[in-house]
């Protein structure tokens, strides 16, 4: 085993295991830590895989912005941000769904050929492409960005008229 | 040289995580979250299969160029859902999906 392949394993195991105790905290402020722990992995896991810039935009958006976004859902509608979710009766038919999709999953990338992966690639090419060959998804994404951004606006505002909240006792 | 079904498998595994939230989960942030491992999950296995792609190199970072559209998208997904996290803790008083079953606000 050479020591990219034990890295990999390594990173690739821990974030199953953020991923798992993100899902498994009963408080939801550690669910958010252990998700900023699973986006930081899963970040080394790009740079390994020799996508610096991905690697970069996945500290900044996700283990940046969007934990930090959930960190403050959590401090608008919660009085007390440490309360401990009711335990959660898991039964047994969601397990043993999850684990037959895991289990089909490994089979099938079992059977995918291998191949050597390219160190060679890099942000010169990546916004060549992105710029000339798939411009138009960047487009599209603008434009969905805007219609979410006025989604969200009409979301989050206070309706005139609405029925005043329920205070107290959120869970 | 990393085994590429290694990555494939590891994926995998984080992709049934990710089932196990959403089928678990009631608290609407916690499903949120749950969604997100599943993209990035998506977006690993895109990164994967460009770090192994033959060709030239602009075609070969295709994968990459898509993961970037992903990224964009997940953290407008993620924007959109916690403005119905709010909506419903405003009307309902709650985050548990449950009591919003009528899919209304």
């Amino acid at each position: 085993m050479t020591p990219e392949t034990l890295l990999m394993a390594v990173l690739l195991g821990i974030a199953v295991v953020t991923a798992l105790l993100a899902l498994l905290a009963r408080e939801v402020v550690h669910t958010i830590i252990w998700i900023g722990g699973f986006f930081v992995t899963l970040s080394a896991i790009y740079f390994v895989l020799y996508a610096a810039f991905l690697g970069v935009l996945q500290l900044a958006v996700y283990a940046g912005a969007v934990t930090i976004l959930l960190l403050f859902a959590v401090m608008v509608i919660k009085k007390r941000i440490f309360v401990r979710e009711a335990g959660a009766g898991v039964g047994p038919v969601p397990i043993l769904l999850a684990l037959a999709l895991g289990a089909v999953l490994v089979a099938l990338a079992a059977g995918v050929p291998g191949g050597t992966a390219y160190s060679a690639y890099d942000v010169t090419a990546l916004s060549a492409n992105l710029f000339t060959r798939n411009g138009a998804w960047l487009l599209l994404l603008g434009l969905v960005m805007l219609s979410a951004l006025a989604g969200s606006i009409h979301l989050a505002r206070e309706m005139r008229g609405a029925p005043s909240p329920p205070r107290g006792g959120v869970p | 040289m990393i085994p590429f079904d290694d990555i494939l498998a590891g994926s995998g595994i984080l992709f049934a995580v990710g089932t196990f939230g959403v089928l678990t989960r009631r608290n609407f942030i916690l499903l949120l979250i749950s969604v997100e491992i599943i993209m990035n999950t998506a977006i690993l296995n895109f990164i994967a299969f460009s770090a192994y792609a033959p060709g030239p190199s602009i075609l070969g970072v295709t994968g990459q160029a898509v993961a970037v559209v992903l990224v964009g998208l997940a953290a407008t997904e993620v924007a959109v859902g916690l403005a119905i996290v709010l909506a419903l803790n405003r009307v309902r008083g709650s985050v548990d999906v449950a009591k919003a079953m009528d899919l209304k606000l």
